[in-house]
Parts: C-alpha cells; structure tokens; sequence
C-alpha cells in the first residue's frame, strides 16, 4: 500500500516537472532552430547565437540588467539590514508592528501601483528617467525583501550574545560588526540573492521608469515580442538558464561540501 | 582586613509598573565567593545585570572600588559574566572566543596566545583552541565560557546560573572545581542560582532573596541553621515549622508540651515559628520519646530513609532516619534542646542580630 502510494507520488512528480520545464526545453530546443520561426524545426544551426553576440544593442541591455541588479541588490542589502536593525531595536511593541506591517505592504501591493506611483514621483521630482531611475525603484522593492530575511534570524539571535560582547569590553561599532553582522550573515546573504533575482526578472516596475535610451532585458524581450519573437532571445534565455543551472548547481555542492566536513568532524570527536 | 569591592545603596529596579528590587543593601567584600539565592522571579539576576551594566538600577547607589558606577557602561566595568546560556559568539571557535576581549583591547598576537592557551589549560580543554562551538558539549561550552570571562583579568566574576543546564553528576564536578577555582585565583564570584544545595556547597556568604528584597545574609552554616523567617526556613533544605508560643526565656511550647530550647529576648507568652531540621530528629521508643508520633509513609533515599509521621496535635514531622521504620507503629520523637530554632514573625535581620548579642552575653 505505501509502495503504491509512494509510486503515484512519484508519477505526480515527474508530471508536475515535466509540465514546468517543457516550455524552457521547448525554447532551449528551437534557439538551434536554422529558421527564422519556432515552427518547423529545419535543421541544428548556431546562426541565432551568432546574430545574439553581434547584436550590440542587446549585449548593451544584458550588461545594463546586470549592473542595475547587481547595484541596486548591494545597496538594497545595505539600507535593508540596517532597516532591519531598526526595525528589531524599536521596544515598543505597537510602534514595531506599524513598521513592520509598513514594509510588508510594499512587498505585497501590486508591481504595478509602485510603477506607477514611482513615475509619478519622478516626474514631480523633475528627474530624467532612465539609469538612476531604473536603480532607485530596484533598490526601493528590493528593501522590504532584505529586511524580511535578515529580521528572523535577528529575532532568533540570542540576546545575551550582545550582552557577552559588552560584557567583554566591546563599544557598539564592534558589537555590530564583530558579533551581530557575522551572526546575521546567512540572512543577508539569502536577503542579497532574493534582492538580485527580483530586479533581475522585474518588469512591471521597470517598464514605468525607464525612459527612451535605457532599457533592461524584461523590458526589451517585451517590446521585440510585440513584433514576433526572433530566435535570437531564444538562444538568450538558453545562456541564461545554462548560468542559473549552474549556480544553482554550484551553490548544491558548496552546501553538500560543507555538511560533509561538518559531518565528519562530529564523528571525530564522538 | 578583607576590601569592600561592590556596595548597592537603597538600590531599586522596576519595569514599567512592577518593581523587582525594592531596596537592596549589599556589600560584597573582595576575594570571596558570593552566592545570590532565590527562586525564579526574586531579583537575583537583576543584580547580577546591575553589577555587569547591563541595566540601569532606577534609583540607589551602585559603588564599584569607592566609586559610583550607575552610568559607567557594561564595556568599561572590571566585571565578566558567565551567562545562563553560555552565549559563545557561534561565528568564532574557541580560541577566537577565549581571545575576544584582549583582541579588542589590542593586546599583542603572542601574549594572546600565550593567555588564551594558559586559560584553556585551566579549564581543562588544552588542545581544544581550533574547535568550533558547536562541537562542544555542554560542560566543554560552559568552560569556554568561564576561560573567557577569565581571560579578560575581571576583578569580579559574575555567574549566572551557569550550571542549571548541566547534568547532575556534571554540575557536582563543576561546584568544586569553580570553588577551587576562585580560592586559587582570589577573584570575587557572585554566583547566581535557585539551588539551595549548590549554595550551601560553594558559598562563603550567602545572600537569600525573595521578591526583590535580601532576606537573610549570612555563611551558609548560619542560614541553614538561623533561618530567620519561614520562607527561608523552607527554601534552606527541608525544616519542619510548627507554631509555638516561647513562654519565657529558653522554655518554647508546641505540640502541646513545654521544651527546653536555647533562645531568648522574647517577650513572655510571644507567639512564634518552630524549626527543627529533619536530619537532627532521631526515631527512638515511645518511653524516651520527647514527642509521639505515628508513622505514616517512608521512602528509601540511598543514604537514608524519609520518613513522615504526625503527632497527636496533627502536626505532620519529617524525619531522616538511617534505618527503617514500621508503617503506622507509634513512635517516640527525640531531639537536642540545641536543635529547636525560634523564628520571631516579622523579625528583620539586625533585630535579630540584636537580639543574639544581648543575650549571649
């Protein structure tokens, strides 16, 4: 019986990832297409990674997401754990919870509502659209994010931690950067990551703020969809997935490294 | 001559609405060992916090070495703590932990390592240095802890129930090998704990709280055998209290029959509490007997047997006994005139103190 079941669970799952996955492979598969369309697949060709590499313009949007994620993720973690810091430090229990209740509405309200509202600032503002006002929204979403990763694990921090620190003669800066930061790194870390591939799949934000000569790769694979898909973003989305593959990859057997050696030194001392 | 280190002055502590110390006097005399015993909720860690400058006392005096320390900060008090919870920085392994204080200091890398190694020895885990904590057991970590605390040359060492979380034959080691600890060192301990075994085990002087208040101060002999109050009397070891009237000087009346005690400075006919320690009662036969009582349960403890029993007046007795009894038999009940303890209802300390000069001379 629990064989049985075990067995449709399997199934179920094999189903269920097939049913993800199909269409990335689908795309993957016709970026090798020597056509123009995805239809009709007439034969193996690299010509849309080769039309990809010449596209300067493209190249140019790809660097641009990058840095704007990259930035506006570094920045967004900075401002964010501190945020959190804040947030954790208040002790009136009231005042805490409207600043937490605060930060949770910018991550639920609709991508939209902020677009727009950050089009509207920026215009009263009188500030050109284009880089900077890309970088500002991105870091602006990306800090309810950060603040909500690194605030539990500084509620599951042991208090007497910062009292040992004191105790021990360190001032505030050093209880900070010597006790509390290195204890919070996991969260800043996973805070950092979320932040990067929020801004770097945004659209709808994106889309409001952007002005005429900048542009991100969201941004840009929706206008050209407008006009068919060309090949060539599919042989973009294959790179980018093979990248996140491997990252992903890369972060499974960092893990597994490190439990292993954590393993094995338990054992040594039992 | 023996210094005073650390004086509180009318010291009180409240949290918004409740107050959690109500005006605590306390001298703590250098080179000694400290115990703060009380039950959960009396105040005892509060002090301890006040001492370290972890919180701020609302109103007294705090006095460390002659000078008054309400507003120096916990960073710059010649105090360490051992927590509760060991609280090891998880980021570091032992040798960076045991390191921390004189690393900020910037004490020099070799004499680091030469204090960090020579501590680690102390505590009995050489060759520990490049562990991480979470490798340690609880005993190992609560070692890290004290060579930490230690490393930093406190003048005073706080603890704060430091071994509560340990084992129970583990925290019998550890009671001697801290109280050899501080006699080989000359540091001050104040120890922080509920366990009144504990206490008695390492303590030169013993402070009992209850409710933000010191009932009683006193070496643990003194305590245990002149609690001054009922709560004391219950909270040091097992007692039995039974009223009693103290008809005139070194003659008490319970259970109906008249004794011959030890205490004076009473008023005649006064009203008072009657302790004798179950250990000091002796199960003898009805004719010698002081009392009579019956027997009603025992249990075998290993190195003795308890025994409960009640009298004729319905008083229930404890009684330690080494050989067993017979369930329901009557027996006689003997004790020493020495053995009968007086306690006057709502006799504070110096009275009592008072009251034992005048008659003992």
């Amino acid at each position: 019986m629990v064989e049985k079941q075990s067995r449709w669970a399997n199934v179920y799952l094999v189903v269920m990832f097939l049913i993800l996955y199909s269409p990335i492979f689908y795309l993957i598969f016709c970026s090798f297409n020597a056509g123009q369309y995805m239809q009709n697949f007439s034969g193996f060709s690299l010509v849309h990674y080769g039309e990809l590499f010449s596209d300067n313009r493209m190249l140019q949007i790809v660097l641009n997401t990058f840095v704007i994620a990259l930035l506006s993720s570094l920045l967004a973690t900075i401002i964010g754990t501190f945020g959190a810091l804040g947030i954790f430090s208040v002790r009136k229990s009231f005042i805490k919870n409207i600043l937490l209740s605060l930060n949770n509405i910018l991550l639920v309200s609709p991508d939209v509502i902020i677009g727009a509202s950050f089009l509207i600032f920026f215009t009263l503002l009188g500030l050109s659209l284009g880089f900077g006002s890309v970088l500002m929204s991105h870091i602006a979403f990306s800090i309810p994010i950060v603040v909500l990763m690194v605030l539990p694990k500084l509620n599951e921090m042991n208090s007497s931690l910062i009292d040992a620190a004191q105790d021990l003669g360190a001032n505030s800066w050093q209880v900070l950067t010597r006790v509390i930061l290195p204890y919070l790194t996991p969260g800043i870390a996973a805070g950092f990551f979320m932040a990067f591939t929020y801004s770097l799949d945004d659209f709808a934000v994106t889309f409001f703020v952007t002005g005429n000569g900048f542009s991100t790769l969201a941004v840009e694979i929706y206008s050209r969809a407008r006009q068919g898909v060309s090949l060539e973003i599919n042989a973009l989305s294959a790179i980018m997935f093979i990248i996140s593959l491997l990252l992903v990859a890369g972060y499974f057997f960092i893990n597994q490294h490190n439990s292993a050696r954590k393993n094995k030194k338990g054992r040594g001392r039992g | 001559m023996t210094q005073t280190i650390i004086e509180f002055k009318n010291v009180t502590k409240s949290y918004q609405e409740t107050q959690v110390l109500t005006g605590v006097d306390l001298t703590i005399e250098a080179g000694k060992f400290y115990t703060l015993l009380g039950p959960s909720g009396s105040g005892k860690t509060t002090i301890l916090r006040l001492i370290a400058g972890f919180s701020n006392a609302t109103s007294g005096d705090i006095i460390f070495d002659g000078k008054r320390i309400n507003d120096v900060p916990a960073n710059k008090r010649r105090v360490n703590t051992v927590f509760q919870n060991y609280a090891l920085f998880p980021n570091m392994n032992v040798f960076e932990n045991v390191a921390f204080g004189m690393t900020l200091k910037g004490v020099n890398k070799v004499q680091i390592k030469e204090k960090v190694t020579s501590m680690l020895e102390m505590v009995q885990l050489a060759g520990y240095a490049d562990r991480s904590i979470d490798e340690l057991s609880g005993g190992q970590q609560q070692r890290v802890a004290i060579a930490r605390a230690l490393a930093n040359d406190p003048e005073v060492l706080l603890l704060d129930e430091p071994l509560s979380a340990l084992d129970y034959k583990l925290r019998k080691d550890m009671q001697y090998e801290l109280r050899e600890l501080q006699q080989r060192l000359g540091i001050t301990f104040i120890f922080v704990t509920h366990d009144q075994e504990e206490a008695l085990a390492m303590s030169d002087w013993i402070f009992v709280m209850n409710e933000g208040k010191i009932l009683q101060n006193g070496s643990p002999v003194d305590i245990y055998d002149e609690p001054i109050n009922h709560f004391v009397a219950n909270f040091i070891g097992e007692s039995n209290i039974i009223d009693g009237v103290m008809r005139e000087d070194y003659k008490v009346m319970f259970a109906g029959k008249e004794f011959e005690n030890v205490d004076a400075g009473m008023r005649p006919n006064e009203r008072v509490e009657v302790v004798l320690r179950p250990e000091d009662l002796d199960l003898t036969t009805p004719e010698n007997g002081k009392l009579i009582v019956t027997i009603d349960a025992q249990s075998f403890r290993g190195d003795y047997y308890e025994i409960s029993a009640h009298d004729d007046d319905n008083n229930e007795w404890r009684i330690q006994a080494t050989n067993p009894s017979v369930l329901n038999s009557r027996q006689g009940l003997t004790f020493d005139p020495e053995d009968i303890h007086i306690m006057r209802f709502d006799e504070s300390e110096d009275d009592y103190d008072a009251r034992l000069d005048n008659y003992e001379e």
